[in-house]
């Protein structure tokens, strides 16, 4: 539970173009702290990648901006609305699950693991949250459906079950699944991470042209190269806390920290 | 909560407690030895052998054990076996287990990795060796859970002999019954009394699987 | 040994207890698949007296003897008032202690379900009944299944005990054929018969459902 004793500002955070926003967001896990001091803002169409070590939090982060994990400190606020928690006499209540979707509603994520459904075809997949949480009827769910797996090009694989295509393909549904509710704002938790090296092109594409029309992101990712050409900006994250921030090219042409270099050489040494 | 009836009746209760207690270990032991030997059959080259275990194991998985009991000791002295009501239903309860433990054996068997067998075979190892060295301490370590598991089976599937009439602990706790007119109250206490005796078989097993494991 | 002559004469009786025992069966079944599934979702709460009571359920049903159970709900139900007939005393008796092992069953299958999925239809907005209705459920009877046929087969066996409570089902006929033909080793296992030949039926069918259920699944 979030500290109860820090005087809670009840105003909603004023500023219309910050979608994602924390403050002195922190997780521990028993005696270990995995996020410390995290203070972040995403406007409007900003594409922001976290990249760092593994185990310095990154997918945690995301995960509690997401909200599927609960954070031990701090705020998060998604379009202005604090999630996860509301204030009652100026301490912090766990929120109702309903309400947790109701602010959480216009946000997206996508999963290392794609997450799709095994027991439903693609379209399915795609549409299932459309007619169960939009109730829309099946024909308006499916023309939707297959408008977006047409944008991710996997518009002829819509009949097909997730066992029966490639994790790349797996991946591209997934993220029409996501995109299909259409949220304001994607989180992307390292999405190629577990592809065989020949179809992580074709995932990061997908995301690519999301960005470029407009779409605003927090991305979690190893690719490098991938992260300097799509990202506005980049933060680096190591044991919980960002350790360095700016735009691509100071970050990977130019960085400042010792650990950020380190980081840097580790992976250059490995891109034979 | 008439304590004093309960004090009263304590002895007999206490006395089909120990009746069930003997009686699963007895027949326990009957099934295990017939579920270890069927299961050996079971692996010989000869199809008839195999196909006869193979009845024997769907004959006693499929057929409740009342019915069982009822042919032994009803329809037995017609081919000439009359049993007292106790040894009939410890040995009907040791063929009965007998085709589930063959089960488990067997399954213990194939769940040894086939790479230390043929480890063992490349060292020259000879095939009785094989069994006795690797295979059976190996397949030990499996089955504790379901052959535990299975006991338990057997200690509640026990409360069955009452019906042909063995001094048992739900025989007792009927007869108690009978004689006191309180319904509810003794077969409660019973269930919490064969409650407290599977949990501590189980604790045993879980005890025996963590000595013997190499953990 | 007149097996012929015993089958032909009572052929009637034999098929409407066998028909009884299905029925009495089928019901405790079907009644503890919706009970076991949410005592299923109950022993994985994260709402520990919710936790707590449905673990205590389990461990005393799945720990105590078929035969005291229905003792004990055929003796209580008139002493709280429900003047019952003996058959739904039996699947009462029945149903209360097939959910607590179909419970455990479905835990089981609860747990190898990735929580990732679940997370996935979070994010998307789904409530956490419809999850568990259109995601979770329906992968879980295929991984679940050959364990659901064995407890079908094991309910169809302990419903052979009700005989006692003097319901007419199977085994109570046979005892019934007993007396009027004095012959109890061809009647029993003329009876064992049946109830082997229903669970071997059960088993095949078990094989075919599982079969069919795997076409969408080849990974």
């Amino acid at each position: 539970m979030p500290d109860r004793n820090v005087n809670i500002n009840e105003d909603v955070v004023a500023e219309p173009d910050v979608v994602i926003k924390t403050e002195g967001l922190q997780k521990n896990f028993g005696e270990l702290r995995v996020l410390n001091e995290i203070d972040l803002e995403i406007r409007k169409s900003e594409v922001v990648c976290i990249i760092g070590p593994s185990g310095s939090g990154k997918s945690t982060l995301l995960r509690c901006i997401a909200f599927l994990e609960e954070y031990s400190e701090g705020r998060v606020f998604i379009e202005g609305k604090l999630l996860g928690y509301k204030v009652v006499h100026g301490t912090l209540v766990r929120e109702s699950q309903s309400n947790i979707n109701k602010v959480r509603r216009n946000v997206g994520m996508v999963f290392q693991q794609f997450n799709l459904w095994p027991h439903m075809t693609v379209l399915r997949n795609v549409t299932d949250a459309l007619r169960v949480v939009k109730k829309m009827d099946r024909r308006e769910a499916e023309r939707i459906g297959l408008e977006t797996l047409r944008k991710v090009g996997m518009e002829d694989k819509a009949r097909y079950y997730p066992a029966q295509i490639s994790g790349g393909q797996q991946q591209r549904a997934a993220i029409a699944r996501a995109l299909a509710m259409k949220p304001n704002v994607m989180l992307v938790d390292e999405p190629t991470s577990a592809l065989d090296p020949e179809l992580v092109g074709e995932v990061l594409q997908v995301i690519q042209d999301l960005a470029s029309e407009g779409m605003t992101m927090a991305i979690v990712s190893h690719e490098m190269g991938f992260a300097a050409n799509v990202a506005d900006r980049v933060l680096f994250l190591d044991e919980g806390r960002i350790v360095e921030h700016g735009d691509p090219a100071q970050i990977f042409k130019n960085p400042q920290s010792q650990r950020l270099i380190q980081f840097l050489d580790t992976w250059k040494s490995r891109e034979l | 909560m008439d304590f004093d009836m309960i004090a009263r009746y304590a002895p007999l209760l206490l006395q089909g407690l120990w009746a069930t207690i003997y009686i699963t270990a007895l027949a326990s032991v009957i099934a295990i030895g017939l579920g270890l030997a069927v299961s050996l059959l079971n692996a010989t080259p000869f199809r008839a052998m195999r196909w006869l275990c193979r009845i024997y194991i769907e004959a006693m998985r499929g057929t409740p054990i009342l019915i069982i009991l009822f042919i032994i000791y009803y329809g037995g002295p017609s081919i000439g076996f009359t049993f007292d009501a106790e040894p009939t239903g410890i040995i009907g309860l040791g063929i009965y287990g007998g085709g589930y433990f063959a089960e488990i054996f067997r399954a213990g068997f194939q769940s040894i990795p086939e790479g230390h067998i043929e480890a063992a075979q490349m060292l020259g190892i000879p095939k009785s060796r094989i069994i006795t060295r690797i295979k059976i301490p190996q397949m030990l370590t499996l089955i504790i859970p379901p052959v535990t598991n299975q006991v338990i089976l057997l200690l509640k599937e026990s409360a069955v002999l009452s019906i042909i009439t063995v001094a048992e602990l739900t025989k007792n706790t009927t007869g108690m019954v009978a004689e006191t007119f309180a319904v509810v109250e003794p077969y409660v206490i019973v269930a919490l009394l064969y409650w407290a005796v599977v949990e501590s078989i189980s604790f045993l097993g879980r005890y025996l699987e963590r000595k013997i494991s190499y953990a | 040994m007149d097996f012929i002559r015993i089958i032909t004469n009572h052929y009637d009786a034999l098929l409407t207890g066998a028909m009884m025992t299905a029925l009495i069966s089928g019901i405790s079944i079907c009644l503890g698949m919706v009970l076991g599934l949410n005592l299923a979702f109950g022993l994985i709460s994260k709402h520990w007296p919710i936790q707590r009571f449905c673990a205590g359920y389990r461990s005393l049903l799945r720990g105590t003897p078929m035969l005291v159970q229905l003792f004990i709900v055929f003796y209580l139900l008139p002493k709280i008032g429900l003047d019952v007939p003996s058959i739904v005393a039996a699947i009462i008796a029945l149903t209360m202690n097939t959910t607590a092992f179909q419970a455990e069953i479905y835990r089981g299958g609860l747990l190898t379900i990735p929580p990732g999925q679940v997370e996935a239809a979070r994010m998307l907005g789904i409530k956490t009944q419809t999850i568990r209705i259109r995601i979770i459920i329906p992968q879980l009877f295929r991984l679940v299944l050959p364990s659901l046929v064995n407890e079908t087969i094991a309910i169809l066996k302990n419903s052979s005990l009700i005989s006692v409570i003097a319901v007419t089902e199977l085994m109570r006929t046979g005892q019934q054929i007993v007396a009027v033909t004095f012959r109890p080793l061809e009647v029993y296992i003329i009876a064992a018969g049946i109830y082997l030949t229903m669970n071997i039926s059960l088993a095949k069918l078990g094989s075919f459902a599982e079969g069919r259920l795997a076409i969408g699944t080849r990974s």
